[in-house]
């Protein structure tokens, strides 16, 4: 982590930037396989007959620099830290989800809500003590 | 489900977690030389290439199941892309980053499976 660039270029607003991208491309994703999904197609398994739908195409986009910014954060932070973090994703899913669409949330999806953010906290200090070590 | 729907969910997984990995080996490598230098350009190439056989099979397995279905076996990527990143990398996977991870993949299998 030496030489580490501040402001718009720190690799931690990065990953945040990165978060985002996953969100937006996930949804998208989804949306797009839902809206093209005919299993009885050949070579539907490859996921290829997806591409005839917008969203995948802007699903795509959002992968493209998604990919740029994850490459450019890998340099900064192992990956065995960037990565967990990074599934922060995993929840904001359904807790916006929850806040938005007012979607129920069951005790066992809070529970486990619960776990990634313990888990999240954990990695989240060793990463802390990667900074203060520069 | 089919046999062949569980060999292509590992099959997205591996290409996943090698794409990962190759990624950041080579930009570990291009901090050192730039990017001009073939051996980067062939790992990068190398983790594109599996990145995007990973990208069509979870495309196809989305139109197949449901996102809730296929989240748990996103989240033990997690787990593995922590483990290779300290067995194939050699970054120092301490056992506060263990838990951490066995936390965080828990909870995503946890939040699909409700």
């Amino acid at each position: 982590m030496r030489d580490r660039p501040s402001g718009f270029l720190n690799p931690w607003f990065q990953l945040g930037l990165n978060i985002l991208c996953v969100l937006a491309y996930e949804l998208l994703l989804k949306a797009g396989a839902t809206a093209t999904a005919d299993p009885s197609k050949s070579w539907s398994w490859t996921g290829i007959t997806g591409l005839t739908s917008p969203l995948i195409w802007l699903a795509i986009a959002f992968i493209i620099l998604d990919l740029i910014i994850w490459l450019y954060l890998l340099k900064y932070i192992p990956l065995s830290i960037a990565f967990p973090l990074s599934r922060v994703v995993d929840v904001l899913v359904p807790i916006s989800c929850w806040l938005m669409l007012k979607e129920g949330i069951s005790p066992l999806r809070w529970l486990g809500i619960a776990l990634v953010i313990i888990g999240l906290a954990i990695v989240a200090k060793p990463a802390a003590s990667l900074e203060e070590r520069l | 489900m089919t046999l062949w729907s569980l060999v292509l969910i590992l099959v997205w997984l591996v290409t996943f977690v090698a794409g990962q990995l190759f990624f950041k080996r080579a930009m570990e490598l291009s901090s050192a030389t730039g990017f001009r230098n073939r051996k980067i350009i062939s790992i990068l190439s190398a983790g594109l290439f599996s990145m995007t056989i990973s990208f069509f099979l979870n495309l196809g397995l989305l139109q197949r199941f449901d996102l809730s279905y296929l989240y748990p076996f996103q989240g033990l990527s997690v787990l593995f892309i922590s483990l290779m990143a300290a067995i194939v990398l050699k970054e120092k996977l301490t056992l506060r980053l263990t838990i951490g991870a066995l936390l965080i993949s828990a909870g995503i299998v946890l939040v699909s499976m409700s």
